[in-house]
């Protein structure tokens, strides 16, 4: 199987940039082992919320020199201020272009509401999310918050505390429905998916909207958990127009509803522009020729190779096997690239959870040019994107989902521009 | 702080919450012994909750320790009777390796049988026909009447029967003096973490049953117990690799059990001295960990490839002889000190040594040696009376509880025996599942919260194991925090620094083996909770206000 690229990883980081070669007129396949960071989204891409030495960043746009200054291995350094500030303007734009909506800018971060109903920073958040310009208030005075009755995952009263401390009015509700019953029956069937393949149904979405109606009374804003549109799109925009009310939705615990409904949206523009994508299949091993890899094997297809010009590795960190943890040493399990970590296990955990985890930071080196090293020489066609990258921490600097997306657009612009 | 003398008699006071002493509130309560149980954190807390929850059948101290072998075969047979919710039937083997002496056998059989313990020699290839995971390399098996005693489960059993008969029971509550009149220990002075109040209670006899920590408690008197803190490290695997528990046939040695429990299997221990000052602050270390995986190995090569979900440490309380300040002569039998007579002290017992299997007899002995105080001639009914959770048949109590789905009937009927006769009451709402791994639903978790003394999100684990599965607590620790809320058990600020300390607790038990799926669990739930909820430190109060508060 000839490709001009092949891309390791169907999360964020390779549908970005899988969308963006197909996009240029090259042939591509994605191949996928199965779920991704998208899978448990907040809703929100982060871009950078702290520097390395914990400053706070309200503007990532000229935040990002500090950051270089600070950590000559972050991804973003690596990148530059000049092509960082390029590049999240232009994957603000293609966000909108592959039908992905969102709000929000580089040049400074706005809050999202959390599940726990605190506000944290963000660069990007879907439409359908309740958001807050700063950090200090919230946009409403008057709001009410709807829960599934037995939907656990969503905790309202987490909520409405929260709001009263900002002085916003807050009552809650539980959602009573017919077909919530049903879903009752099996005790494990109360998740946020199931729930939203009901309300894909326009006769309950249409018994919600009536629930809503009549319980709301007058609100700036109903809030739900995103249990809205999994197999749809426009579901939040039909229970707006229905009830007349602003509605916007909080993140649950996973699975996020409208997380995987940008994993799909992505995949289909990507699959429509001719893109190959191939779900639940593994990356085994590579042969290499020199300083490139000629050939790809996986585990669906057994001894017949992929071959292409050029390889994005954007297999992801520990969750998704991108990076693999023994007792002893972190590898990159596909190419064994080389792996920046700490030798000693002791010295990769802090037995704080809440501490900075030395760990998060571990990831597979590369040239200034994300191109991977095998024992210190750069591999000429092997780019890589994405979380497992060396150089960064995700949380504590709230820099995850821009590194995936800006990594990925550089090195498809790399590819290209060979 | 308020200071209040608490002017209701007690016969009896018991200083700590684990197996022995919640034994022995249950026997004085049995007796009619007006007795109130103290202790300073949950139930369970210390050694008790913290080793391999092995039913002992003796053998392994039969050629070493006869007297503890006889002990042990005859309370093994007791908690199969009186405690059968709690305990498991594997059976166990003793196994012989190429590297073992295959005579240490015939004595290891010898000594069994003049214990009194079943000790069947059998092929190895009938051995590892019955257990499969056992090492092929083995030359030698003894079949002996060995098993899985769940101690969460046994403990809190016996506390609810006390509690039938009677007794008071304070948990969250520390004993920060003993009250004295002249030459008579006359009650204790407690602190209640939760409220922060001061109170006294009295009583006839103050019952020192705090383990290792009874080494403290005793102090406080001005006698002093030559206690050894001694700690053993345990790892637990992700799933139940063994049916049968697994030993090694030779001189009692680190590392040599392999004990299957509910769903998992646990290997242990490592044993080493520690200084009283680290006894609250048990972690692993990456020594103990590859020690612990390097024997367990071989007595089941798979433990290899078995993922692990997280290692733990408890604190035996070893006695040395009142006649050796040294403290080289340890014994792991029962130690049951009268200090009337030791030290002239009156109406102060300390009962320590022993092991979980002996707690029923050390709860008999003490409760003996109160009754010859107190004049009272009641019998002891503990051998034979069966426990809260025991005395129905599983079949009937299925039938009762048929409303239920499958699997968390099941469970909840494993974990609770005939009280899960209490969820027969079931809404579809109760019926969901807060934990998937293990199959808890939003109506045991209400059970729990209602009837079995739960403050917390670590006490709500020890009784329905809503965190104990291969997750290790990802989604269901926030369900339960939220559950807890909404029962108003705490506020919600509460629910979030208690759900964060939970977080930070099952962490302690994974950092010591976090590689491979660990791992990969643990950055997911570090996404999940400080990425999408956005909890922080901030919420990980300092540990002695979270133990003033109750957590």
């Amino acid at each position: 199987m000839k490709f001009d690229t092949i891309i390791i990883g169907g999360g964020l980081s390779g549908l970005v940039a899988g969308n963006y070669l197909v996009r240029h007129g090259q042939r591509c396949v994605i191949i996928s082992s199965g779920q991704s960071a998208l899978h448990f989204s907040s809703g929100s891409l982060d871009l950078l919320n702290f520097l390395p030495d914990g400053t706070a960043v309200s503007h990532p746009s000229t935040s990002v020199a500090q950051l270089v200054a600070q950590a000559p291995a972050h991804p973003y350094a690596k990148l530059g201020v000049v092509k960082f500030n390029e590049l999240t303007a232009k994957a603000e734009r293609l966000m909108e272009e592959w039908g992905i909506q969102l709000e929000g800018s580089a040049l400074k971060n706005h809050y999202r509401v959390t599940p726990m109903g605190t506000l944290k920073p963000t660069w990007l958040t879907l439409k359908e999310y309740a958001v807050a310009e700063s950090e200090n208030s919230l946009p409403w005075k008057k709001v009410a918050i709807f829960n599934v009755a037995g939907f656990l995952d969503f905790y309202t009263q987490f909520v409405v505390d929260e709001f009263r401390k900002w002085g916003t009015e807050c009552e809650s509700h539980l959602i009573h429905l017919p077909a919530l019953e049903n879903l009752r029956k099996n005790p494990s069937e109360m998740r946020s998916v199931n729930i939203a393949r009901l309300f894909d149904q326009t006769e309950n979405l249409d018994l919600l909207a009536l629930d809503l109606q009549r319980e709301a009374g007058d609100v700036e804003v109903i809030l739900l958990p995103a249990v809205l549109g999994i197999t749809q799109t426009g579901t939040l925009k039909y229970l707006c127009q229905k009830t007349g009310k602003e509605i916007r939705v909080l993140p649950t615990l996973p699975p996020s509803v409208p997380g995987i409904r940008t994993q799909q949206r992505l995949r289909k523009c990507f699959q429509d522009q001719g893109g190959v994508y191939m779900l639940g299949d593994t990356v085994l091993r590579a042969e290499k020729e020199q300083d490139r890899v000629v050939r790809l094997y996986s585990y669906n297809h057994g001894d017949i190779p992929f071959v292409a010009e050029n390889v994005i590795l954007a297999s992801g960190s520990y969750f998704s096997q991108g990076l693999v943890a023994a007792p002893d040493r972190v590898y990159e399990p596909i190419f064994d690239l080389d792996v920046d970590f700490v030798a000693h296990r002791n010295q990769w955990y802090d037995l704080n959870v809440f501490a900075r985890q030395p760990y998060h930071g571990f990831g597979v080196k590369t040239t200034a040019d994300f191109r991977g090293l095998y024992r210190g020489q750069m591999l000429k066609n092997v780019y890589v994107a994405g979380a497992l990258l060396e150089g960064f921490n995700p949380i504590k600097e709230g820099c995850g989902g821009g590194v995936s997306v800006l990594t990925a657009l550089y090195v498809a612009e790399q590819i290209l521009s060979k | 702080m308020k200071q209040n003398d608490m002017t209701k008699p007690f016969d009896v006071i018991v200083i700590g919450g684990g197996a022995t002493g919640a034994g022995t509130a249950r026997d004085c309560a049995r007796r009619g012994i007006r007795v109130l149980l103290i202790e300073r954190f949950d139930i369970s807390t210390g050694a008790t909750g913290r080793n391999h929850g092995l039913l002992h059948s003796g053998a392994r101290y039969a050629v070493t320790d006869q007297e503890s072998a006889e002990e042990c075969i005859k309370e093994n047979m007791i908690l199969r009777r009186i405690a059968s919710h709690c305990v498991e039937e594997t059976d166990g083997l003793f196994l012989s390796l190429p590297e073992d002496d295959i005579q240490y056998q015939a004595k290891f059989v010898e000594a069994c049988l003049r214990a009194g313990i079943r000790a069947e020699v059998i092929d190895p290839k009938e051995a590892l026909r019955l257990e499969p995971s056992a090492n092929p390399a083995i030359i030698g098996a003894v079949r002996v009447p060995d098993g899985a005693v769940d101690p969460f489960r046994l403990t809190t059993s016996n506390v609810i029967d006390a509690r039938n008969h009677g007794a008071e029971i304070l948990t969250y509550h520390e004993v920060t003096e003993l009250l004295r009149e002249q030459d008579r220990i006359i009650g204790v002075k407690v602190l209640d973490h939760k409220t922060k109040e001061v109170k006294n209670y009295y009583a006839n006899v103050v019952v020192n049953a705090g383990g290792i920590w009874g080494h403290n408690i005793a102090k406080l008197a001005g006698i002093t117990v030559n206690m050894l803190p001694a700690k053993g490290a345990l790892l637990i695997f992700g799933h139940r690799v063994n049916n049968i528990v697994l030993n090694r046939c030779r001189k009692p040695a680190d590392a040599d059990i392999l004990v299957p429990g509910d769903t998992i299997s646990l290997i242990g221990t490592t044993s080493s001295k520690v200084p009283f000052e680290e006894i609250d602050h048990m972690l692993v270390t990456p020594e103990e960990v590859d020690l612990l995986l390097r024997e367990g190995e071989k007595l089941a090569p798979i433990l290899a490839q078995t993922r692990i979900l997280r290692a733990y440490a408890g604190v035996r309380p070893l006695v040395a002889a009142d006649d050796d300040p040294s403290g080289r002569n340890v014994s792991r039998g029962i130690v049951l000190l009268d200090h009337a007579q030791r030290d002239g002290l009156q109406g102060f017992v300390t009962i320590t040594g022993g092991k979980l299997m002996t707690y029923r007899l050390m709860a008999e002995w003490t409760t003996d040696l109160i009754c010859k105080k107190l004049n009272i001639t009641a019998e002891c009914s503990t051998a034979t009376e069966k426990l809260p959770g025991s005395r129905e048949d599983r079949e009937e109590v299925r039938k009762k509880i048929i409303s239920m789905p499958l699997a968390p009937r099941n469970s909840s009927i494993a974990r609770h025996g005939d009280l899960a006769e209490k969820l027969s009451g079931n809404t579809s709402l109760e019926n969901s599942l807060v934990c998937e791994c293990e199959e808890v639903s939003v109506g045991e978790v209400k059970y729990a919260l209602n009837e079995l003394d739960v403050n917390n999100l670590v006490d709500l684990r020890r009784r329905t194991r809503v965190g104990m599965g291969t997750c290790q607590g990802e989604l269901c620790a926030c369900r339960a925090a939220g559950l807890m809320s909404s029962m108003h058990k705490y506020c919600t600020r509460r629910a979030k620094e208690d759900l964060a300390s939970f977080l930070n607790e099952r962490w302690k038990g994974m950092a010591p083996i976090a590689w491979g799926d660990t791992l990969r669990e643990s950055e997911y739930t570090n996404w999940i909770y400080e990425g999408v909820c956005g909890l922080g430190a901030d919420l990980l109060r300092h540990e002695s206000e979270k133990l003033e508060s109750g957590n």
